[in-house]
């Protein structure tokens, strides 16, 4: 049934991607309506899917293609959020078609769940999935929108004034919101360093696996990254690149032992 | 006589070569007084985008031959590669367009008609512009009129200005909360002023080498005026800056832009120079925290929106048809109907002379009312009792039938062959339009 739901979503944020994408090009308002419309009804819809199916394992997401569905789901549900603040749709162009490659890895897996073994259900583990997922999820918009802000600036530059020069929100714009969603996935990725060491301190011992040194880069990288903007005044070209390089960091942890089954059970050598 | 226009613009020359022939108004009547001599009249249009010579001449082409050899003397050889060139009534139709604003580089934008009455103006002070260009000119500027009043080529662009604002947009999220900074508090600069104040700049600077010229305009557009020598301190502060000035060097350079920028904390600078020549220094722009556009980059820049006035502009070209044609046909008309120009002059001096009479029986009582009532009155009834046997002789024009009624209202009228002579050498000397086109080109 999730499933069903989860490639019905997956479908609408498909076609919302393509609305988006003939925005861009054409700039109609009712393509624009009809993508946030697309979103909006996906995101119903996967929104119920997740609430069947982490219901049923007290609210965390388990293995891999949970990960990826429960990212694309907060990944489009932050863009919704700027959308209906901002209406700037031409993000869509970028963000749709980017959670869309998130969620098709997460339909594909489908089936490799197993159920928690009992050592790790520690309370704090749905706050610290969540948090990881919603920072990660920021994160990857703070790098669509650096992307957005380094086609923008070489349009700028070039002085070149076509199609993404019409499209494209200003400079200013872009390095505004790409400030907000690198402050609010960082204090996400905070909490979620935090809660993670407190729980494998408790649990299996501090490690420093692939997973754990991945993280506490990014971490330092996010966390220059605020500070050079607070303090030393950067913005722009700059910010984008690190943000993109910070994403991926960001990503390679999730990617390299997100499996909290089979990482924690290895671990703790559950078999 | 003969129309010749020769000149280059945006279109043709790059910056570089239209800075070189950017003259100072007392250089451009200079060369006026060198080519216009009579009976050959020269009009010099000078804009930031272009630079055109009119001339109305016996022989054209002995006129062109000087006014190139001018032209390379002012610009270079390089210029000469890129001069266009029309004669006749193609210089005509040119003529038009460029008044109509159909041949800027913002397609409709206003103050081109300014520019070449400007231009006009300066001709006719130097005695370069005299009957045959006036005429010309005040159709032209007529024919802008109908323009700007009867399409909504006006209404989609208006200026450089805006252009340069609408640019500005692309690197701020808007000018609220901006400081924006004016250089140069001439024509073009009120115009950015005033667009960059619509478009909602909290704190506007504008700053002048005649600091009294600032005032005024801060005074009009609600800015702050400041001494030029604030100059950079003042930019360390501005967001946005607009320089239009006539200075012959640069104001702002890698170095001296680059000086200020340790203040900024990286804070981007957006900077428009609509100066020719140019104010800011290309170098400027490749400083990582500064955009820098010149007046090229926003021809480029307006290009692009060009296709949405295509429509407005294919009317306009329509009017300036039928404008050209009618003044064609109206110069045919003078040219070949001398009898018409004698018969209004015979019938206006008759009024002037019946109302000078009457009004010195009617003695010092009368009111500046009552004295102008008068006066229009006799004006009326010259137009009104010529008004149909005028119309009449030009719906046949000037062959066969016409030729026939000019005959007999020749005949009728007592306007003696030797007088109309007389009156056809007047006419082709004195021009009766320049009260029409001081006052904005009244058809």
């Amino acid at each position: 049934m999730s499933h069903t739901l989860v490639s019905l979503a997956c479908h609408a944020y498909g076609i919302a991607a393509v609305a988006y994408l003939a925005y861009l090009v054409r700039q109609s308002d009712a393509l624009a309506m009809a993508g946030r419309v697309l979103v909006g009804g996906g995101l119903v819809l996967h929104g119920v899917a997740l609430f069947e199916l982490l219901g049923a394992q007290s609210g965390r997401p388990v293995g891999m293609a949970q990960g990826f569905s429960t990212l694309a789901f907060l990944l489009l549900a932050i863009f919704l959020a700027l959308d209906v603040r901002y209406r700037r749709p031409v993000i869509g162009a970028f963000l749709t078609p980017l959670a869309v490659t998130v969620l098709i890895p997460g339909l594909l897996m489908h089936g490799g769940q197993s159920p928690l073994p009992p050592g790790v259900r520690q309370p704090l583990l749905p706050l610290h999935i969540t948090l990881a997922l919603l920072g990660l999820a920021a994160f990857a918009v703070a790098a669509g929108v650096g992307v957005m802000y380094l086609l923008m600036e070489r349009q700028v530059r070039a002085k070149r004034f076509g199609l993404l020069f019409s499209r494209l929100p200003s400079l200013e714009f872009l390095d505004t919101l790409n400030r907000r969603l690198v402050v609010w996935g960082f204090i996400a990725l905070s909490i979620t360093l935090a809660t993670g060491a407190f729980f494998v301190a408790s649990t299996i011992g501090w490690q420093w696996d692939g997973k754990s040194i991945a993280t506490v880069v990014a971490w330092a990288v996010f966390a220059a990254i605020v500070n050079a903007r607070i303090f030393a005044g950067w913005r722009g070209r700059r910010v984008a690149l690190l943000t993109m390089a910070g994403f991926c960091l960001v990503l390679v942890s999730f990617l390299t032992s997100y499996d909290v089954t089979a990482s924690t059970a290895a671990a703790m050598r559950i078999p | 006589m003969e129309l010749v226009c020769i000149g280059l613009s945006h279109r043709t020359a790059p910056l570089v070569v239209r800075e070189r022939l950017a003259l100072s108004e007392s250089r451009q009547v200079e060369v006026l007084q060198r080519l216009a001599q009579s009976p050959v009249e020269v009009l010099w249009v000078s804009t930031c985008n272009r630079v055109e010579v009119y001339l109305s001449a016996p022989d054209g082409m002995l006129a062109r031959e000087r006014a190139v050899s001018e032209l390379r003397a002012l610009g270079g050889d390089e210029a000469l590669d890129h001069l266009y060139e029309h004669r006749g009534e193609a210089a005509l139709i040119h003529l038009f367009r460029v008044a109509s604003s159909l041949d800027s580089m913002v397609l409709g934008e206003a103050q081109i008609l300014g520019q070449v009455k400007d231009s006009f103006e300066r001709g006719q002070g130097a005695g370069a512009v005299r009957g045959e260009l006036t005429r010309a000119c005040a159709a032209a500027f007529g024919c802008a009129k109908r323009v700007r009043t009867e399409t909504a080529i006006g209404r989609a662009a208006t200026s450089m200005a805006s252009a340069a604002v609408q640019l500005a947009s692309k690197v701020f999220d808007g000018l609220k909360g901006k400081t924006v900074l004016v250089v140069g508090a001439g024509e073009m600069g009120e115009l950015a002023a005033r667009h960059l104040q619509q478009a909602g700049a909290t704190k506007l600077f504008i700053t002048n080498r005649t600091l009294a010229r600032a005032e005024a305009l801060a005074t009009e557009v609600g800015g702050v005026a400041r001494p030029f020598e604030e100059l950079f301190s003042l930019l360390g502060a501005a967001d946005v800056v607009v320089c239009s000035t006539a200075s012959p060097v640069p104001l702002f350079t890698r170095e001296n832009v680059g000086a200020v920028g340790k203040g900024r904390k990286g804070r981007p600078l957006f900077m428009v120079d609509l100066a020719v020549p140019r104010d800011i220094d290309p170098g400027v722009g490749t400083l990582d925290w500064v955009h820098a556009y010149d007046v090229d980059d926003i021809q480029k820049f307006v290009a692009d929106n060009a296709a949405a006035r295509a429509e407005e502009a294919h009317k306009a070209g329509v009017l300036v048809a039928q404008e050209v044609a009618r003044f064609v046909k109206e110069r045919a008309l003078r040219e070949g109907m001398p009898v018409l120009a004698r018969l209004r002059q015979r019938a206006e001096a008759i009024a002037r002379s019946e109302v000078e009479r009457t009004l010195t029986s009617l003695g010092d009582g009368l009111t500046d009312k009552q004295r102008k009532s008068i006066e229009a009155m006799g004006r009326a009834i010259v137009n009104k009792l010529l008004h149909e046997p005028t119309s009449r002789l030009r719906a046949v024009g000037p062959e066969g039938e016409g030729n026939r009624l000019a005959g007999a209202a020749a005949e009728l009228f007592g306007l003696l062959e030797a007088e109309m002579e007389a009156a056809d050498a007047e006419a082709s000397s004195l021009a009766p339009v320049p009260q029409q086109v001081a006052t904005g080109a009244k058809r």
